[in-house]
């Protein structure tokens, strides 16, 4: 009789404690995930600064590209290299 | 002359060496030979193992308090006022023997704290002091301090990036804490089967060992079931070391080829200050929700507050380096002094180790198919081995993950993905310690 109340207890405890890591876990999405719509409306992180002529501006993007791949690549490489 | 060498002799260690002693001085040593040759946790297990040894060391009782040395070696009269402070009866026709083992049991046993901190007192006024590593335990473990600072540089060195960029992966670190309360279950189906002889609390103690967190699993059992801390804290480190060892086989089990080379996309930048608001709105939330998770959650947000902040690197790198390792070194030592012969050495230890292993491997099974489940609901495609990583163990889970990925797809880097899922996993197992705490506390 003890045995079953224990196993009942057990049981309560197992369903409670899943559920209520579930919600909070949930809450926590649906926060979090407000949380970064709102900041990236509202907060945006400040763009690079505009550069003045049009000449100057596509030069730019073009070095942004080639430190972007050139970031990529030597992050891959170091990725491979360090297992 | 003869009676001289006696005296030294008796008191020896060799002469006073019980066999459970001897059998923990070889545990102890065979966790020192884990770490230092197999490098298990060698940060926690080398002081682990030789807080273990010390502990063991007969007539010193360095892991004991001053009532229970006292009852061990002080004399009649320190014995008998001990009782009286203890409201016992000592035998007057039993010998001393006697009394010595009747007050080390009542020591032992459910004796409220209030009569226990007067036996010390007795104890102390007699000439008996604690142990060095009763004090540690004391101050470390007993007073919630040590887990609760670890967690606070676990906090600072965790970064919330990859679970930022993909909230969902909190669901796989939900998941995974099905192993705590599925051990919770089989614990206590073991003591109604009348195997073992656990408790409610006890069990619990026991189910946290599935969050593959130590700190957790150390603070839930000083507060749910200190007799059981010490083993414990054992399995659940040396779990968290066997990680590579028992996770591919339950992942290869539960996903085909297909669903192992899996590419997923490229996680979004996330920008400053959402990783700043990130811990300060798990804190609210925890406020508004679990409040008996605060210690835990509160000490986590606030380390990793610092890390974000940017505005305390000073204290940031404190809480991640110096800290931690100081803090370490003496949770260790306080582990180790609940490795004494005649607590350890049941089977109910076995039990749990058993019963771990299996929190373990559920727990995992658990993440896999819940990633298995979000993958067939989500637009973007989600590989089921960052599952796994929900059993906290950061960084070790999601390096397994990462680590059977590339074995089907050698360009398919999860490492990153899975850090998402598993500091998911050290929020959920913290909360499920919450919920634990406050159900049975």
């Amino acid at each position: 009789m003890e045995n079953a109340q224990l196993l009942n207890e057990g049981l309560a405890l197992m369903a409670l404690g899943m559920g209520f890591v579930f919600v909070f876990l949930t809450v926590l999405v649906i926060v979090t995930t407000l949380m970064s719509k709102f900041i990236g409306r509202f907060f945006p992180e400040p763009a690079a600064p505009l550069p003045a002529t049009g000449r100057q501006s596509s030069a730019g993007r073009q070095d942004e590209d080639l430190v972007a791949v050139i970031t990529a690549a030597v992050h891959r490489y170091r990725k491979r290299r360090r297992r | 002359m003869t009676d001289k060498l006696l005296t030294l002799w008796v008191g020896s260690g060799l002469y006073n060496l019980s066999f459970g002693q001897a059998v923990m001085v070889l545990v102890g040593l065979v966790l020192l030979w884990l770490a230092i040759a197999k490098k298990f946790e060698p940060l926690l297990l080398v002081p682990i193992g030789f807080g273990g040894i010390l502990a063991n060391i007969p007539e010193a009782g360095l892991a004991l308090s001053a009532a229970e040395q006292a009852a061990h070696l002080a004399r009649p009269e320190l014995l008998e006022r001990m009782a009286a402070t203890l409201q016992v009866n000592l035998d007057p026709a039993a010998g001393l023997e006697t009394w010595r083992h009747t007050l080390s049991e009542v020591l032992h046993g459910d004796t409220s704290p209030a009569l226990l901190r007067a036996a010390n007192d007795a104890a102390m006024d007699g000439g008996y002091a604690h142990g060095m590593l009763y004090q540690f335990y004391s101050v470390a473990i007993a007073s919630g301090i040590a887990p609760l600072v670890i967690f606070m540089g676990v906090g600072a060195m965790t970064d919330f990036g990859p679970l930022l960029a993909n909230p969902r992966t909190l669901f796989l670190g939900a998941a995974a804490q099905f192993g705590i309360f599925a051990t919770l279950l089989g614990a206590v189906g073991m003591s109604a089967m009348g195997w073992m002889d656990f408790s409610l609390n006890q069990a619990a103690a026991i189910g946290i060992i599935g969050g593959a967190d130590g700190p957790t699993s150390i603070y839930v059992s000083s507060i749910l079931a200190p007799e059981l801390l010490g083993a414990i804290a054992v399995a659940s480190y040396s779990y968290m070391a066997l990680v590579p060892l028992i996770q591919p086989p339950i992942m290869r089990a539960l996903t085909s080829l297909q669903e192992r080379e899996i590419t997923m996309t490229q996680l979004r930048p996330v920008s400053k200050l959402e990783k700043i608001v990130f811990p300060l709105s798990l804190l609210i939330l925890v406020v508004l929700f679990l409040p008996d998770a605060a210690p835990l959650l509160g000490m986590f947000c606030f380390g990793n507050l610092m890390r974000e902040c940017g505005v305390v690197e000073r204290l940031s790198d404190t809480a991640q380096h110096a800290l931690i390792n100081i803090v370490t070194i003496f949770l260790g030592l306080s582990v180790g002094s609940k490795l004494m012969a005649d607590r350890f050495l049941a089977l109910e230890t076995l039990g749990i180790l058993a019963l771990g292993m299996v929190a373990f491997a559920i727990g995992t099974a658990c993440g896999i198919l819940m990633a298995k489940l979000l993958n067939t609901v989500s637009k973007m495609p989600i590989n089921p081995l960052i599952g796994s990583a929900g059993v906290s163990a950061v960084p070790m889970a999601a390096r397994v993950s990462n680590k059977v990925g590339l074995e089907s797809n050698p360009h398919n880097f999860l490492l990153m993905h899975a850090m998402g899922p598993n500091v998911a996993g050290v929020i959920g197992s913290a909360v499920a310690a919450g919920v634990m705490i406050k159900y049975l506390g």
